[in-house]
């Protein structure tokens, strides 16, 4: 289970310019066993508040909980339990899957042999394995996704975390990583978040939706319970009226 | 908890080294950069100076119109030099480099000229870009002056004065300088080519370490294990270490099979280099190669590309590639504080190892307290830059 209370963050602006304000005041929860969407337009601060969910950066206030576990006070226990695909995926080239995989398996503390069977059993899962022994400097897209999903799934975490998965993936990529997210909910009653722009994705995947704007949690509930809140039966209508109280944004409002 | 750590140290550390030995077209550029140019340099330097000592000792003179000097040309015989006609166009091939040896031209009436008491010019014809003609103006010049000497004595005889009256004082001129000590200044190269085999040992590794990880987008990732960052830089920097180590290694190793093509003799017997001095090499770097992996990491982690680091990491080349060069050009000899600075210290030490001097515990104590303290500090800023909010 993954608490936000509160959650505040904005980055200098050095030299004249002004701050920016990346997330101010974000509040949501993710349960077990549900996929949590954070839905937002680009630049919402999706992105800045996955970060400070994974303790990658401190917040200015608010607080994380990870399983109870105050992210800002124990960051290497609350790490041990989550789970992170984040917005960079970078891949070491010059290693095979496994080795990255095993790598990562071995930085949350598997032994050798753990590591080394956790990579065998998620590139079965993810439809990899005949991948795992190549180096990752020639993969595509979707074999580099895959591995990177793997790399954050290594150590089993009780909590995982997707900034933006299905970016830059085919159809079928997309309904194979769908499927993944579904049995990780289904069969291990994890607690899935993922971040997306992509209403569609939402629709379904989603069994509860954040929406944020400009870098706020606007609205929570299941993807029927922000219909009926917005008044609208299309649910890229309903976003928008939540998010942006009815009027088409202009262009650069969402900070 | 201590355990763990340990363990997450030596992961990173196995995991740096494998990927910077997979890396192979870094690896021969690095070896062949580092490795073999300090061999190469030190073949060609001893070829130089044997062409050298070679000229130093051949008595030959190349002259146009010798047959106008019958005098001269006897004298020169007389002191055992071989007499050669000098190519026609000489002054060109003198500034083209193509001779080494100066050209002397008597004009037709020497001979006549002489018998008059006119003193006739000679042309003693050189250039200032051709340094072994240069050499061996100087030696001509002193033959001719001996030449002039004989004959201005003769003269004075006839009229029966006594050639000691021109003589008030005598000069013996005792260059105490020999081959050797010419070589010495050569072998101070030595030490200048193991340092840049440790700088570009630790260059590639470190920029890939630090500034490649946050380039290709995995430094997130790996930020994200539940480790304290301290352990995460510890390898890394133990992996760049050893890398710049077994450069520094292999440097000092490859000049001893480098010494037995050596075509001077003097340069030969002046360079003491056995399996002793290439430890000793090694052992002087470590401390070195040590530091300069940390303060290249804590220079690169900066950057948010490896093309970036490497502009600002090559300043820590320059600048720990350079010291040893001041001191080598430097006319003053070994100063004390010359220990104090990394790079020159260690040149410094190296070059006293090959003079086989004695190190004392003080001399390399402090250059090696020095690169502790570089190293701590460059340490800490990687931990730093990692746990601040560097990530965008």
């Amino acid at each position: 289970m993954i608490e936000v209370e509160q959650l505040a963050k904005r980055y200098a602006g050095g030299r004249g310019r002004a701050d920016v304000v990346a997330v101010a005041g974000a509040s949501w929860r993710a349960t077990d066993g549900r996929i949590t969407a954070l839905l937002g337009a680009n630049g919402a601060g999706k992105t800045t508040t996955l970060r400070l969910v994974a303790g990658l950066v401190a917040p200015d206030a608010g607080a994380v909980h990870i399983d109870g576990i105050d992210v800002a006070a124990q960051p290497v226990a609350a790490r041990a339990r989550l789970g992170l695909l984040g917005d960079a995926r970078g891949l070491y080239p010059r290693l095979t899957a496994r080795e990255n995989i095993v790598y990562f398996g071995r930085l949350h503390g598997l032994a050798p042999a753990a590591a080394a069977a956790r990579a065998q059993v998620l590139a079965r899962q993810l439809g990899f394995a005949a991948l795992l022994d190549r180096r990752c400097e020639g993969y595509s897209q979707g074999e580099r996704m895959k591995t990177a999903l793997a790399r954050a799934l290594v150590h089993d975490p009780a909590n995982v975390v997707l900034d933006e998965p299905t970016n830059g993936l085919d159809v079928v990529a997309t309904r194979a990583l769908r499927e993944v997210l579904r049995r990780l909910r289904d069969e291990t009653g994890k607690c899935v978040v993922i971040s997306t722009h992509v209403m569609q994705e939402v629709e379904r995947l989603a069994d509860e939706v954040v929406v944020m704007a400009a870098g706020r949690t606007v609205a929570c509930g299941s993807v029927a319970a922000l219909r009926a809140q917005a008044g609208e039966a299309d649910f890229e209508a309903a976003f928008v009226r939540l998010a942006y109280g009815g009027a088409q944004p202009v262009a650069g409002a969402g900070a | 908890m201590i355990g763990a750590a340990f363990a997450a140290v030596r992961t990173v550390a196995g995991k740096e080294l494998l990927d910077a030995w997979r890396d192979r077209r870094t690896l021969w550029t690095v070896l062949a950069s580092a490795v073999a140019v300090g061999p190469l340099v030190l073949v060609l330097l001893s070829a130089l100076l044997a062409d050298l000592e070679q000229r130093a000792q051949a008595r030959e003179v190349w002259v146009q119109g010798i047959e106008h000097a019958p005098g001269l040309r006897n004298f020169f015989e007389r002191q055992t030099w071989v007499v050669h006609p000098a190519p026609a166009d000489h002054e060109r091939l003198l500034r083209d480099n193509a001779i080494g040896h100066p050209v002397l031209v008597v004009p037709p009436d020497f001979e006549a000229a002489l018998a008059r008491g006119e003193a006739p010019v000679v042309e003693l014809v050189s250039s200032a870009g051709n340094p072994r003609a240069e050499a061996g103006a100087a030696r001509l010049a002193q033959m001719l002056h001996g030449y002039n000497h004989e004959q201005a004595t003769l003269r004075l005889a006839v009229r029966g004065v006594s050639p000691a009256l021109l003589e008030a004082l005598r000069v013996q001129p005792r260059d105490v300088a020999d081959a050797a000590q010419r070589a010495a200044q050569l072998t101070l190269m030595l030490p200048f080519f193991v340092l840049l085999a440790v700088l570009y040992g630790a260059l590639a590794a470190a920029l890939d370490t630090t500034a490649g990880e946050r380039e290709r987008g995995s430094l997130e990732p790996l930020l994200a294990c539940p480790q304290p960052p301290l352990a995460l830089v510890l390898g890394k920097w133990l992996a760049v270490t050893a890398v710049a180590a077994a450069l520094a290694l292999l440097s000092a190793l490859s000049f001893l099979p480098g010494q037995w093509l050596l075509a001077s003799e003097a340069l030969a017997a002046m360079l003491h280099y056995g399996l002793g001095e290439a430890l000793a090499f090694f052992v002087l770097l470590l401390p070195l190669a040590a530091a300069v992996a940390a303060a290249m990491m804590a220079v690169a982690i900066r950057s948010r590309s490896v093309k970036e680091a490497q502009t600002t990491a090559t300043l820590v080349v320059l600048v720990v590639s350079l010291l040893p060069m001041l001191a080598l050009f430097g006319q003053r000899g070994e100063q004390p504080w010359q220990l104090w600075l990394p790079g020159l210290a260690q040149s410094v030490l190296m070059g006293r190892v090959l003079r086989g001097q004695a190190l004392e515990t003080t001399d390399w104590l402090l250059p090696l307290a020095v690169c502790a303290l570089l190293t701590l500090l460059a340490l800490a800023a990687v931990v730093r830059a990692l746990r601040g909010a560097a990530l965008r």
